[in-house]
């Protein structure tokens, strides 16, 4: 536990000290917001129903850039070996990295959260419900992308290769998301979007097992 | 599923396989053309006799894929990856063949060929899972690397498998829902079309294991010269 908090934070150091990562997959954030009210735009119904799918393809695309960085620093200082040699499980590794990111994703999922209400006139007096159901759908996207970046780490096309394979395994992530998004911005009760909760929770709680068990494995040898 | 690490030619259950599947084929065909139309959609209903099997053949394919890659994962034996590979890529042409009849059958019935329906669409998704599986074994040197990361997408795209097996129950969708539930057990059919499609089914099954023991035999070949 405590390696995995100490693995999470030393990431979580490099990358805001490097800074240029951060503000890259912002900057992607903004201009793919922009791009997406321009293309739909100007009326505000059509912008607002549409608002939930960008915001989601959006992070999706956002949580692929960032967790080829989990791996990527430490596959260009050779250090990743180094990881795998220590003793005992190999799954405190992949629980860092989840961490890691996890912990960039939430606060730029809020912000684009923000940024999306700002562009696609989205509604935010629920913003607790919106910000569990932003924890519950990037938590499903960061397990698998984490996982997959891990296993493609020492690969050459990895940066082509990680949304093909990734995109098509969240697709029920994303479903969820945008629905459960959705009910809540044009104020469906609760009980009616709380299915949707459900099924995001049970996608995380088997993506995320079956990613640790599997993980151990991929990475040995 | 193949007992010879470097085997010469097909075992002999890999021909039996093979040639009873293409023998009882003509006989499957002769069912289901001869089978009694449908009540609702007339003859237009026999296509089912080769959409349902395709499906099927889909499912079993992606989980003997599942199944031979978690064993490849735990055991390192490279006759677990052959076979996983094999039965993708079989499990592949099979849901090709479950679209194409799909949306065959959808033209005449609900009018277009392609609606953005539960089931279709995560029917779609999980042959893309499985091309996405393709391109990674393609795209990687490293004899070992490429099993294991293929086996990691087998195990983990499985997943989708169940999910668009009950879209059609959790989604209360378009789509008919199973005439064979195999979750309750019910069949909503008549005796003579069941007959027909179980024959199908038990046909394309043979076909099914025929062809997945001769492409890992060819699987095998080409690891042997990969190696050479």
């Amino acid at each position: 536990m405590k390696r995995v908090l100490l693995l999470a934070l030393r990431d979580l150091r490099l990358e805001v000290r490097d800074r240029s990562g951060l503000l890259s997959v912002l900057a992607f954030f903004a201009v793919m917001l922009f791009i997406m009210a321009l293309a739909l735009g100007p009326e505000e119904g059509p912008l607002r129903r549409a608002a939930p799918g960008v915001l989601w393809v959006a992070l999706a695309f956002g949580s692929t850039l960032l967790s080829t960085r989990a791996f990527a620093l430490e596959v260009e200082e050779g250090t990743l070996d180094d990881l795998l040699l220590t003793p005992g499980g190999k799954e405190w590794i992949y629980f860092g990295k989840l961490l890691f990111q996890m912990l960039l994703l939430l606060p730029l999922a809020l912000l684009s959260l923000f940024m999306a209400a700002g562009l696609f006139y989205l509604p935010l007096e629920r913003l607790l419900s919106l910000f569990l159901t932003l924890a519950l759908g990037v938590l499903g996207y960061a397990s698998v992308a984490t996982f997959y970046a891990g296993l493609l780490a020492r690969l050459k096309g990895r940066e082509v290769l990680l949304p093909l394979l990734l995109f098509s395994l969240v697709v029920p992530v994303v479903l969820a998301s945008v629905r459960a998004t959705m009910g809540l911005v044009e104020g469906l009760p609760l009980g009616e979007v709380s299915p949707w909760w459900q099924l995001l929770l049970v996608f995380d709680v088997v993506y995320l097992t079956a990613s640790a068990l599997l993980f151990p494995l991929v990475m040995e040898g | 599923m193949l007992k010879a690490a470097q085997p010469d030619r097909p075992d002999a259950l890999t021909w039996v396989f093979l040639g009873l599947g293409l023998l009882l084929l003509p006989a499957g065909l002769y069912l289901a053309l001869s089978a009694p139309p449908d009540v609702n959609q007339g003859y237009l209903a026999r296509i089912m006799y080769l959409h349902v099997p395709g499906a099927w053949l889909g499912y079993l394919a992606f989980f003997v894929t599942f199944l031979y890659s978690l064993l490849y994962l735990f055991r390192q034996d490279p006759r677990y990856d052959r076979v996983a590979l094999a039965s993708a890529e079989i499990g592949l042409v099979f849901m090709g063949l479950a679209l194409v009849t799909g949306m065959l059958w959808a033209r005449p019935t609900w009018g277009v060929y392609w609606t953005w329906e539960p089931r279709l669409t995560t029917t779609a998704i999980l042959f893309a899972v499985y091309v996405g599986y393709f391109l990674l074994r393609g795209a990687i040197e490293d004899p070992e690397l490429r099993r294991k990361a293929a086996a990691a997408v087998g195990i983990l795209g499985f997943i989708n498998v169940p999910i668009s097996y009950m879209s059609v129950k959790w989604w209360r969708s378009l789509h008919q829902t199973q005439s064979i539930d195999l979750t309750t057990g019910k069949i909503h059919m008549d005796p003579a079309m069941l007959q027909a499609l179980l024959f199908n089914l038990f046909v394309f099954t043979l076909l099914y294991l025929g062809f997945v023991r001769f492409r890992a035999f060819l699987a095998a070949l080409e690891a042997r010269k990969e190696e050479v």
